[in-house]
């Protein structure tokens, strides 16, 4: 975003006052390997998932903390978002579903040789969450097992 | 696992403190910069990959902000002059299929067209049923899963109705500015008056799913 303090007032609010989690400190785990020769995976707060799967949901008590897999294989014909805020533009994500989810962008950084491999899989979630608790305990460290158990050195997370 | 990410709102990130992030200068839903511009996309990760190399964190840096989209407009910017020109949605609807199936053709038939699964060509139904419901019939449709409920469903069938007209739009102004297409549909279409309509109607519901399903609807 730009500046909060080029916003309107009610905006630079509303971003202010978000009720994000706050950290006193950062987990911090250092690259093992070059990118070149690491497997990234992909994660996004983008709303996103397969044609015919659950779509997202809604929510007056916090939001939906479920994820969708998005198999890397998937055309981008395939995907669908069903994120539920109307703060954003979605014209963006209708002309090129890069502008969020760079799924045509990471497979030419394998081919330039700047990151070793992708996963099989990639992650999505819903955003603008005012509660991601259900993330914190269940769904988050869901996905980072399979992340693990697909051997991914480095994620890349997006947000829309 | 070692993790990298870009970020819209930097303030956020000051609070949440992941371990590396890149404070992006665009607008939600534009987290690379700009749709169909590959070599701005690759600009944007380049830097956010950039920042594995730092050896200590929490690491915030900025993208420097040679590009800044358009502020979304919302509806309520705009007064809706479609009542006025006689035009109801159905008759659009039926206007803007050649451009509609024209995008999916030129797009590898890509289309954000689909959360609630109905069909384009039923979407003249769609509109029906969201009559029915503004006007308070006990309305549905059979297409609706039975485990979404009638507000959930809505929100889905807008969705989907807007996705329809904006990627029509673009193949009928395929050099529109995104700002200008946001115009015409809230300020020119029969369609947005409808989609307004449905969003001030839910939220006068004393219901808190319909009202937050209102919030993403149209305000």
């Amino acid at each position: 975003m730009p500046k909060l303090s080029a916003l309107s007032e009610i905006q630079r609010k509303s971003m202010l006052m978000w009720p994000c989690i706050e950290h006193d400190d950062t987990p911090w785990t250092p690259m093992a390997k070059s990118l070149s020769e690491s497997k990234v995976g992909l994660v996004t707060t983008a709303g996103l998932h397969l044609r015919g799967d659950q779509p997202f949901r809604s929510s007056h008590d916090g939001g939906d903390t479920t994820y969708r897999t998005i198999p890397r294989s998937t055309s981008s014909a395939d995907i669908i978002q069903t994120h539920t805020s109307l703060g954003f533009d979605h014209t963006g994500i209708y002309r090129d579903i890069n502008v969020t989810l760079p799924i045509d962008r990471l497979p030419e950084l394998v081919e330039q040789g700047k990151i070793g491999s992708l996963s099989d899989n990639y992650y999505s979630f819903m955003g603008a969450l005012r509660d991601v608790s259900g993330i914190v305990e269940d769904s988050g460290p869901e996905v980072a097992r399979k992340l693990k158990d697909e051997g991914v050195d480095v994620v890349l997370l997006t947000p829309t | 696992m070692t993790t990298t990410g870009i970020v819209l709102i930097e303030e956020h990130a000051q609070r949440v403190k992941p371990p590396r992030m890149l404070a992006v200068p665009f607008f939600f839903g534009n987290a690379l910069g700009e749709a169909d511009n590959p070599e701005y996309q690759h600009k944007v990760l380049q830097a956010t990959f950039d920042l594995l190399d730092r050896d200590q964190g929490p690491v915030l840096e900025q993208l420097p902000d040679d590009m800044v989209p358009d502020i979304l407009m919302q509806g309520s910017e705009t007064t809706n002059e479609s009542s006025e020109k006689g035009l109801n949605s159905a008759d659009e609807l039926t206007e803007l299929r050649a451009y509609y199936e024209q995008w999916m053709n030129s797009h590898d038939g890509r289309t954000a067209v689909g959360g609630s699964s109905i069909p384009q060509r039923r979407f003249r139904g769609v509109v029906r049923f969201i009559e029915g419901f503004i006007s308070g019939e006990e309305t549905d449709m059979k297409e609706r899963p039975e485990d979404i409920n009638v507000p959930q469903f809505l929100r889905l069938c807008v969705n989907d109705l807007k996705a329809f007209y904006y990627e029509a739009r673009m193949a009928q102004r395929p050099d529109g500015a995104d700002r200008d297409i946001h115009d015409w549909f809230w300020s020119q279409t029969a369609m947005g008056a409808l989609v307004m309509a449905l969003g001030t109607h839910m939220s006068g519901i004393d219901d808190k799913e319909s009202q937050a399903v209102a919030f993403g609807i149209a305000r």
